[in-house]
């Protein structure tokens, strides 16, 4: 695990996060971590196409500075995954269980109405 | 792209025509947050109630752009930010496979993170900065939904020609949420980050909140909006139409097509439809009207039974509706639904388009307003707003009208002001703005030695389906 967090300087990491999140790169990166527990630079290279390997690895280190992603070493590789701790995660959470939850009202609904409902006329 | 993507999934126990058909309808309204829509079809208008952060929840406005059945819905949203909700439905062993995608893009993600109360620090400045207070939430996020798109419209062309004071302007946007004391604190953040004027689409209240809120602070107050007038000072300017003209225009063209001058006047519990029901008191009898009742409720009322059964019980011909945003949708929808408007027409000072598509064609019937600008405007200069509008954010962004619209006139007017004061300093702006005339879509604006506006003219429209047409006013 990084530990790398500064909480004493000036600029706390929560205010760099939204700097980290302002580029759309990184936001990519982030929306690919969070759809798994942890990735390695590689993998994570072979999934962002619309900037090389040098440039995904400097976002990283951006979002990492930033208290948004955290890295653990093992060997010669680095893995990557969404900081708990950090502001993307709690966005990340947020919006996450949001949908997820609206996905569930959606199945109880759906299922709720199964017998008694008719279909709509101005469906084509 | 670029946009944050969020991706969910769940398997609901019934066929995917079950799921799909379900969408928008129910009781509570549909599923994915309580999704309402009237109708089930591509550029139909969609409201989500989505639990964000706490509180109560935030309404998520947009329109379905996208309908496969029983397989996909797509909803463009533009509040509380701009993004796009993908639906999937696969049949999969046992029912369907229910999947979301989501994309929320920078804006969206600050304002998330605002609303979670996470630090967002302001970047270093690159130019001269304006801030644009709006609302992204609360009531008033519904009539205020295209002004985020035209602020950064008129931004980007003030740019394109060559900046202000020397410098790209830099637009920085914040919520009021459609409330009085998180507008002042929001007008505060902007004043701290260096914006010298702040330029208002907002409640009066707000707008009253801000003004106070930034008292001693070098910085111009601009609300562009419609508004009562009052507590004019170098730097405070209130640009849209005030509701002595408004009332004066449309008394007459109201009671011939209601056909009788009985008036009750009815609307949300704060300084603007005080203001203006004050006004209706002094303005409507000398053109002939007879005040037969008054009521008012406060801002996010959602069951106007009582207004209503007092409408009917007043015998009123003409309602005024200074409800505003999604209270006056919601008011004018239970009129509808409990059979007032058999018997009334409404007219509604700061009823506008916006406001118009969410109430409905069925409900739209009868309902007049009067107002310097309608998206159907037939100026040359409107004419290519419109184009420039829909080439940028798509035919599925809202519409415009005379509230969302005068932000681009105010973004256009402190623009023109900075360049001839040479200098984006509050004061010499302020005095510009008053000095000057400026060719904007409406017309050709100017204030009075008074601080109103003049040189403005109004137009009572009527509806036709969600489209305002012109009444003939002799």
């Amino acid at each position: 695990m990084s530990s790398d967090r500064d909480t004493t300087g000036e600029q706390a990491p929560a205010d760099l996060a939204f700097d980290a999140l302002a580029d759309p790169v990184r936001r990519q990166i982030l929306s690919v971590l969070s759809e798994t527990d942890e990735l390695s630079a590689g993998g994570l290279a072979e999934r962002i196409t619309t900037v090389g390997r040098t440039a995904v690895s400097t976002h990283l280190r951006v979002l990492r500075v930033a208290g948004l992603v955290t890295e653990r070493r093992s060997g010669r590789y680095r893995y990557y995954a969404i900081d708990s701790r950090g502001a993307a995660a709690d966005v990340i959470a947020l919006l996450r269980s949001l949908f997820q939850g609206s996905l569930r009202d959606a199945r109880s609904a759906a299922e709720r109405h199964d017998s008694a409902g008719t279909p709509r006329e101005d469906v084509g | 792209m670029g946009a944050l993507a969020i991706t969910v999934e769940d398997l609901a126990a019934v066929p995917p025509e079950v799921v799909f058909d379900r969408f928008g309808t129910g009781d509570d309204g549909g599923w994915l947050f309580g999704a309402v829509c009237d109708r089930l079809a591509v550029g139909a208008v969609v409201t989500l109630q989505a639990p964000v952060g706490g509180g109560p929840p935030v309404e998520m406005l947009g329109r379905i752009s996208d309908l496969r059945r029983p397989v996909a819905v797509t909803i463009e949203h533009d509040q509380p930010w701009r993004g796009r909700i993908r639906l999937r439905f696969d049949r999969a062993p046992g029912g369907t496979r229910i999947r979301l995608h989501a994309e929320i893009d920078e804006r969206g993600l600050e304002w998330v993170m605002r609303r979670r109360g996470l630090p967002v620090r302001e970047r270093v400045a690159t130019g001269p900065r304006l801030g644009v207070l709006t609302s992204r939430s609360g009531p008033g996020s519904l009539f205020a939904a295209a002004v985020a798109n035209v602020a950064g419209l008129a931004v980007d062309e003030v740019n394109g020609d060559g900046g202000v004071d020397g410098g790209q302007v830099e637009l920085l946007l914040a919520d009021d949420a459609t409330d009085p004391g998180t507008g002042a604190l929001e007008a505060l953040r902007l004043a701290r980050a260096g914006c010298s004027t702040i330029v208002l689409m907002t409640t009066s209240a707000t707008y009253d909140a801000v003004a106070a809120a930034l008292a001693g602070h070098d910085v111009l107050v601009i609300l562009a909006n419609m508004n009562e007038g009052g507590g004019e000072s170098r730097l405070r300017i209130r640009l849209g139409e005030r509701p002595h003209t408004q009332l004066a225009l449309a008394a007459g063209p109201l009671m011939r097509a209601a056909g009788g001058r009985r008036w009750f006047l009815a609307g949300n519990a704060y300084v603007w439809p005080r203001t203006v029901h004050a006004v209706a008191r002094s303005v409507l009898p000398q053109h002939g009207g007879v005040l037969v009742g008054e009521r008012f409720a406060p801002l996010g009322t959602r069951d106007f039974t009582p207004v209503i059964e007092a409408v009917r019980a007043s015998g009123a011909d003409v309602v005024l509706n200074t409800f505003v945003g999604a209270d006056s949708a919601a008011f004018e929808r239970q009129a509808h639904a409990m059979g007032l408007r058999e018997r009334t027409v409404s007219l509604g000072p700061a009823m506008d388009e916006a406001t118009l598509e969410r109430i409905g064609p069925a409900a739209a019937e009868g309902i007049h307003a009067v107002s310097g600008y309608f998206q159907l405007l037939q100026t040359e200069r409107n004419g290519s707003l419109l184009e420039r509008y829909r080439a940028r954010f798509g035919r599925w962004a809202p519409p415009l009208s005379t509230l969302s619209e005068s932000m681009f006139e105010a973004i256009q007017v402190w623009a023109t002001a900075a360049r001839r004061a040479r200098t984006t300093a509050p004061g010499p702006v302020a005095d510009e703005i008053r000095r000057g005339r400026f060719d904007v879509p409406r017309g050709t604006i100017a204030l009075d030695g008074d601080d109103a506006p003049v040189g403005q003219q109004l137009h009572v429209v009527a509806t036709d389906g969600t489209r305002f047409v012109p009444v003939h006013v002799p």
